[in-house]
């Protein structure tokens, strides 16, 4: 029998987490400069939180706006729904990376399931030390690591970097922390104070039956807090169904270059927080909030304000791609054909997530052209011919016949997928050499002298020559059941020399209006 | 002599290969599924650039030799490659010959951008060319004018040529003339043979051609390497 194993959790904290998640983006900002959160109505912002420079140059959460910018060097900046929550997603994503149990137990502040993986990662103090790498690109953190959930968590509340609690010694490093730190009511913090218990250590001496009589349960779980054995299961996070990150810019951006740069840093945070999951994305959508025009601005006081100028891109993906490069350019081109109607002053790109794509190729099977190098492939070479014709088909991609009658009915599919379809095997004994039409599109009118019911001569651009021979007519109709879409046609092949070379065309006569074409040549 | 031993030593021993006559690999051969050109050429040649052209507007089979050699590689599920610089692919005509539709990636060029097509259509091989991945890319230029043609700078082809030698990919181009000159590894002229329509003989059911014919014999003549061979070869409708 093996021996039991010690649990083991780490809770990672976010000091200042709404100051921190405002300024992920600017880390050195929020680090070094004193920085604050505001809130409220425009005329009446407070502060809402701020960070440690800010503290110690006299900065208070309540302060109004005005009175916070008398800091020097303060930077404030109103407090955007989201920012939280993304940064609480980017928070939990840094914890994916070493266990898959992660509970997201309030914002700035998840705890992460360690057990059995001291063998993979290393002893808790290792471990510890690679959460702080992992999160410095985006958090300043403090660390608790205990046998149980609540003790990590008071730990990395209570004490400032890396604190490893061990099996029997959460009471005595508990101790010396302010009762503060609980999470406790506030009139039963006031009544704490009130009797003289202001550490945990003074709480935890309390007799218990006392303490029952006059806090109730509360008193007793607070102090089995302090005492560090409160015992839990953590209550594990879902991974999100969209993956989302965005930026508001301080400077609207005009040019699609410097977007580049934020869209680049975005994908590649999105990329990291998928490649943590082992999952990919095969769409993705990006929301640009465009800077209205300043002529609209001078007519709003008149009128009611107008809703943000939106533009979206939205990426489908035949193959998902963990690739941040690989989108990034198939943005940039779309952006390119697509251009933002103004200058961009908020970029939000999300990402739907799905299984990273296994195959196994065959050992004999010939190479093919690399699915997500492709997709660029295409969307260069849409830059270069266009997307659609006139009929709406695209200009660009893989043809399908389409299951009709109509004469040169086919669709193009944008996207790569091959498939082996059904390939028309030729009958047995039948020589392979199947003649092919060189098609005009669209035809070409031409004017026609008739023999009879036959054309005899026929002239159009380039052409004027005696029909050698000719065949049909083949007549052919379709949708008459449709006004607009009906078709009536009456084919003939003709057989000519034109510049001393002979030629077959297909011409046909519309008998709906009465015109001749001709369609194309067989070469 | 011992001077110019001398001088070519010190050369070789700065620049390898500096003085040492270009070696062209030979590469593999795609058959065309044609017979008689197969057994005459091998096929369309990998890392090479190919030219297909018949003079005039005639109809001498250039496209039905392309689609049957794209028709030969996507059964095998390679992929192909089809620059339309005047949009006169038919994917029908395709089908029916036996090109699997979905391993043919189709770039129709357009006539109304500021682009002009034949720039277009280069513009698009160079893109294709570089992702790679493609057992055949066709240009096809069989509708543009020959004027506009020789307008393309001698260099262009070169450096296609150049390109393609380190590929596993066939660069065929269909035109009107034989533009891209020394540049093509092979050059393939198509004409009508004598007895260009073939007579429909004892065919009952068909909508052809009727008794226009029942199908075009051509003639192919290889201008590059040079041969004497004259394959010939005998296209039908695909109702025939």
């Amino acid at each position: 029998m093996s021996p039991r194993r010690t649990p083991l959790f780490a809770c990672v904290h976010v000091p200042d987490f709404s100051v921190q998640a405002a300024f992920r983006h600017e880390r050195g900002l929020a680090k070094e400069c004193p920085a604050a959160v505001l809130h409220g109505p425009d005329s009446l912002m407070k502060v809402l939180a701020c960070n440690g420079p800010a503290r110690k140059a006299g900065v208070r959460t309540g302060m109004t706006k005005i009175q916070a910018e008398a800091c020097p060097g303060i930077t404030l900046r109103k407090r955007v729904a989201g920012d939280e929550e993304l940064a609480q997603q980017v928070l939990i994503d840094c914890g994916f990376k070493f266990a898959f149990r992660i509970e997201s137990t309030c914002p700035g502040t998840i705890i992460i399931d360690l057990n059995g993986t001291e063998r993979l990662l290393g002893p808790p103090q290792e471990i510890a030390e690679k959460i702080v790498d992992e999160c410095r690109a985006s958090f300043d953190i403090t660390i608790g690591m205990a046998v149980n959930p609540d003790t990590a968590l008071l730990a990395a509340r209570g004490f400032a970097g890396t604190t490893v609690i061990a099996p029997g010694e959460e009471a005595s490093r508990l101790a010396p922390l302010p009762v503060s730190v609980l999470p406790a009511d506030a009139d039963i913090l006031e009544t704490l104070d009130s009797w003289g218990v202001r550490h945990f250590k003074a709480l935890a001496s309390l007799p218990p039956i006392p303490l029952s009589l006059r806090l109730g349960q509360s008193g007793l779980y607070l102090q089995q807090l302090a005492l560090g054995r409160i015992k839990r299961e953590l209550v594990p996070a879902e991974p999100p169904p969209v993956f989302r990150e965005g930026i508001e810019l301080e400077e609207a951006v005009e040019l699609l270059e410097p977007l580049g740069f934020v869209l680049n840093r975005l994908l590649e945070q999105l990329c990291q927080r998928l490649i943590t999951r082992s999952l990919a994305t095969d769409q993705v959508l990006v929301d640009l909030v465009l800077e209205d025009h300043p002529d609209q601005q001078l007519h709003a006081d008149s009128s009611p304000p107008s809703p943000p100028l939106l533009h979206h891109t939205r990426l489908k993906l035949p193959v998902p791609t963990q690739d941040a490069r690989v989108l990034l350019k198939l943005l940039q081109l779309d952006l390119a054909a697509h251009p933002p109607q103004a200058a961009v002053k908020k970029v939000t790109v999300e990402a739907w997530p799905a299984r990273v794509r296994t195959t196994q190729t065959g050992l004999f099977q010939p190479l093919g052209p690399e699915p997500a190098k492709l997709e660029i492939t295409l969307a260069r070479l849409r830059a270069v011919v266009g997307e659609k014709d006139q009929q709406g088909r695209e200009r660009v991609g893989f043809p399908k016949v389409t299951d009709t009658h109509r004469p040169d009915s086919f669709q193009v599919i944008s996207s790569f997928s091959p498939a082996r379809e059904h390939i028309n095997e030729m009958p047995h004994g039948r020589v392979a050499n199947t003649l092919t039409l060189r098609m005009f599109r669209p035809p070409l009118p031409v004017k026609v002298k008739l023999r009879g019911a036959a054309p005899s001569t026929i002239v159009f651009p380039g052409i004027k020559a005696q029909v050698m021979d000719a065949s049909g007519p083949w007549r052919s109709g379709g949708e008459w059941w449709s006004q607009a879409g009906e078709w009536k046609r009456e084919e003939w092949d003709i057989g000519l020399v034109s510049d001393g070379h002979p030629a077959v065309y297909r011409v046909f006569q519309d008998c709906v209006s009465g015109q001749w074409f001709v369609e194309g040549m067989y070469d | 002599m011992t001077s110019i031993a001398v001088i070519r030593a010190q050369v070789e021993n700065k620049i390898p290969g500096a003085l040492t006559p270009y070696q062209r690999i030979e590469g593999q051969r795609i058959p065309t599924g044609v017979a008689s050109l197969d057994a005459a050429t091998g096929g369309i040649p990998r890392g090479a650039l190919t030219q297909i052209c018949a003079a005039g507007n005639a109809s001498v089979g250039r496209t039905t030799v392309l689609v049957s050699t794209m028709a030969q590689l996507t059964r095998r599920q390679e992929c192909c490659a089809w620059i339309d610089a005047t949009d006169a692919f038919d994917p029908a005509s395709a089908a029916a010959a036996g090109v699997d539709l979905s391993h043919l990636l189709w770039v129709r060029c357009d006539r109304s951008r500021r682009l002009k097509p034949l720039e277009q259509a280069f513009k698009a091989a160079d893109v294709l060319v570089q992702n790679g991945g493609f057992g055949l890319i066709t240009l096809d230029l069989g509708s543009i004018d020959e004027p506009s043609l020789r307008k393309v700078p001698l260099t262009t082809w070169f450096r296609f040529a150049r390109v393609m030698e380190k590929m596993p990919t066939a660069l065929v181009v269909l035109t009107s003339y034989p533009a891209a000159k020394s540049c093509a590894g092979m050059t393939l002229s198509l004409a009508d043979s004598q007895d260009t329509w073939v007579n429909p003989g004892d065919i009952h059911h068909a909508r052809m051609f009727s008794h226009v014919c029942s199908g075009i014999e051509m003639e192919i003549r290889t201008r590059k390497p040079v041969s004497s061979e004259r394959p010939r070869f005998r296209a039908t409708p695909v109702w025939a």
